[in-house]
């Protein structure tokens, strides 16, 4: 009973009309950004981060919460309809679901990505009900040497295992750590790197680095293409999948569900990977592995059920841990702390409202994907009319007007305009944002924590060996590193035996 | 794991909209130019991280966790030097890209002139500048938002919100 009664309280929370409010507006918010290509969910709320500042806690992340799951539904639409992904983590759905499209399958294919959505975001739901306490129960107990093996852990996997090359990625990371470094010593209180400028003194704010990398950034990136037509809609018919669809699509939702819950808790797992595995996994499992490509209906409800179940338990790591495990998740990272929240093992304790007020949250807002997702459709397909030319004005003066807001500041202006440009440029070079707005809000941890772990162990670096998780974590570390290279040159040679 | 996606899965060229992806001598020269901004700036954080005192492992000073982190950086800098070879993510600067700096010229212009004559004329004006100069909207379309916006703007925020934007309107 003691497990349970923090929970039920949580649906009390939820049932609080305000929170009902930030949680439609979050999960309404994350279908449109989904439905419309460019801007994605972790730019939306980098964007939102000074709106939010005005708002409860709990209900701020609450609605946070359902711009990102409500996005990974929204996607779905652009990808089956004009094969344009609206967002990563849909991208493979664009493969088989477009296919269904053309064969004028469209609803079945929206219909079913709905279901599966609702079922995998369910399940994860449930499951991180039991998991999360007791991850937390587990690192409560975790010192500076386990928060800095973790720290570095979760930053090199997002790195390693993102969708970009791993060089430029770890190069982003360190980028984010030095940045994290501008300011005062965390210790000493000697000003750091800060250019003879009072203004950096406090170091950056997080909200600026989110919103000109993500926010900025993006917006400029999709400058490039704002000439362009905004592409007619198919139509869709009738989004109730058949009895038939629904049978072929049960293992794929089941086994979707699965592989989106567990690749969700791992660092730089999250929505994308998760829906590219999923589909991995549907296709070499599948009895008809060459309907892939022409229209199987596995092929939009594996990736489309994990990407929603990996959504949901990426906040596992967040909110019992501290980490977060990708780069949405940096961005709630930041939003908990500057609402004063800081995630980490003792948040279930100590502010259980908040915590299972938001993991309850997402079954509310799940049932109302689900019920715009069917019978609203119509409507979010009809807003793939907004040309991207009035959206991108708009969109940038929010966040023009937003960042001023946090401080009362211009400097803030300049240098998120400065971040921008930065970001703008690292897309065209092919630098993934990602694990530099990670390294960046884990950097003062790991500093603090290797500092203080190297106070510990007398400044002897082997000291870590002698604490068993911290030990394991690092063993792990040094793994990620040696065995992709090591792998590639076996195969190499291999290869070259073979021939 | 961009290996999963089989090759129809991204989405084909149309119209020429979609990025064009640059020859392989492009991309490699933009790698090079792109690992040696943070390669040089690595060499500078590391110089100034060193003259603020590094310390002993037992007892860091400031400047040890930035040195550390900056000698990571010229590390991975340079291996990305070495390596170059396109990663298939690179895009061709176009002509298009000229939007982008007039874009971020505006934003400059923006932020100067917002606490200077308030956020309502600076405002209408980007608005017309993104709308109509880069977006090629019509007139009665560019003149109805920018006046809009700027009115829910302000509703927003100074009435709304009563956060102290400057502004020049006495409502």
């Amino acid at each position: 009973m003691d497990f349970f009664s923090p929970v039920i309280a949580g649906f009390g929370v939820v049932f609080q009309p305000e929170n009902l409010f930030y949680c439609l507006l979050g999960v309404t918010l994350g279908m449109l950004v989904g439905v419309l290509p460019g801007l994605g969910p972790a730019a939306t709320i980098a964007i939102l981060l000074p709106v939010t500042y005005n708002i409860e806690p709990t209900a701020a992340i609450i609605m946070l919460a359902g711009i990102f799951y409500g996005a990974q539904y929204g996607g779905t639409i652009t990808s089956v309809l004009l094969r344009l992904p609206g967002e990563a983590s849909s991208v493979v759905t664009a493969i088989d679901g477009h296919e269904m499209a053309r064969q004028g399958r469209a609803g079945s294919a929206l219909g079913i990505a709905a279901i599966g959505s609702f079922i995998g975001g369910t399940v994860a739901i449930i499951a991180l009900t039991f998991v999360a306490p007791l991850v937390a129960g587990f690192a409560l107990d975790f010192g500076p040497a386990e928060y800095t093996a973790l720290a570095l852990l979760g930053i090199l996997l997002v790195s390693t295992l993102g969708t970009g090359s791993t060089t430029k990625s770890i190069l982003m990371a360190t980028v984010g750590l030095l940045l994290a470094t501008i300011g005062q010593d965390p210790l000493a209180g000697t000003s750091r790197l800060t250019f003879g400028s009072d203004q950096l003194l406090d170091g950056i704010d997080f909200v600026i680095v989110a919103m000109g990398l993500f926010g900025v950034g993006e917006i400029l990136y999709s400058l490039e293409s704002l000439r362009g037509k905004s592409a007619p809609a198919p139509s869709v018919g009738s989004v109730y999948p058949s009895r038939k669809d629904l049978g072929e699509s049960k293992g794929a939702i089941t086994r979707g569900s699965l592989v989106g819950f567990i690749l969700g808790i791992l660092p730089g797992g999250g929505a994308t990977m998760s829906s590219m595995v999923a589909y991995a996994v549907e296709k070499k499992t599948a009895k008809h592995p060459e309907r892939f490509g022409k229209g199987a209906i596995q092929g939009v409800a594996g990736p489309e059920t994990a990407n929603n179940a990996a959504a949901t338990s990426s906040f596992i790591p967040l909110l019992t841990l501290g980490i977060p495990a990708n780069a949405t998740m940096a961005i709630m990272f930041g939003a908990l702390l500057l609402q004063g929240i800081t995630p980490g093992p003792l948040l279930v304790q100590e502010k259980p409202d908040l915590f299972w007020g938001v993991v309850n949250s997402m079954y509310i807002g799940n049932i109302l994907l689900l019920a715009m997702s069917l019978p609203l459709i119509g409507i979010f397909v009809k807003i793939l009319r907004i040309r991207a030319a009035i959206l991108a004005p708009l969109t940038i003066l929010i966040t023009m007007i937003g960042v001023y807001t946090v401080r009362m500041n211009v400097f803030d202006m300049f240098l998120m305009v400065g971040l921008g440009i930065v970001g703008y440029l690292m897309k065209k070079v092919g630098f993934e944002p990602g694990p530099l707005v990670l390294a960046f809000v884990l950097g003062s941890l790991l500093e603090s924590s290797f500092r203080r772990s190297m106070r510990l162990f007398d400044g002897q670096v082997t000291g870590f060996f002698g604490q068993p998780i911290a030990a394991t974590l690092l063993v792990a570390i040094l793994l990620i590193i040696v065995v992709p290279p090591l792998s590639r040159t076996l195969r190499k040679q291999r290869r070259k035996a073979a021939a | 794991m961009t290996s999963v996606v089989p090759e129809e899965g991204v989405p084909e060229e149309e119209d020429g909209l979609l990025p064009v992806p640059p020859s392989p001598a492009y991309a490699r020269r933009q790698n090079i130019v792109a690992a040696l901004i943070p390669l040089a700036l690595g060499v500078i954080t590391g110089i100034m991280s060193w003259s603020l005192g590094v310390g002993t492992l037992s007892n860091p000073g400031p400047g040890l966790w930035p040195l550390a982190v900056s000698v990571a950086m010229v590390v991975t800098a340079a291996v990305l030097v070495l390596r170059s070879g396109p990663t298939g993510e690179e895009e061709t600067f176009t002509r298009e890209a000229l939007i982008v700096v007039v874009a971020a010229v505006s934003l400059v212009g923006y932020a100067l002139l917002f606490e200077r004559i308030g956020f309502e004329i600076p405002t209408v004006a980007l608005l017309v500048l993104w709308l109509k100069g880069l977006g090629r909207e019509g007139w009665r379309m560019t003149v109805i938002i920018s006046l809009g916006t700027t009115a829910v703007l302000y509703l927003l925020f100074v009435t709304g919100l009563g956060v102290s934007l400057p502004h020049i309107l006495p409502f």
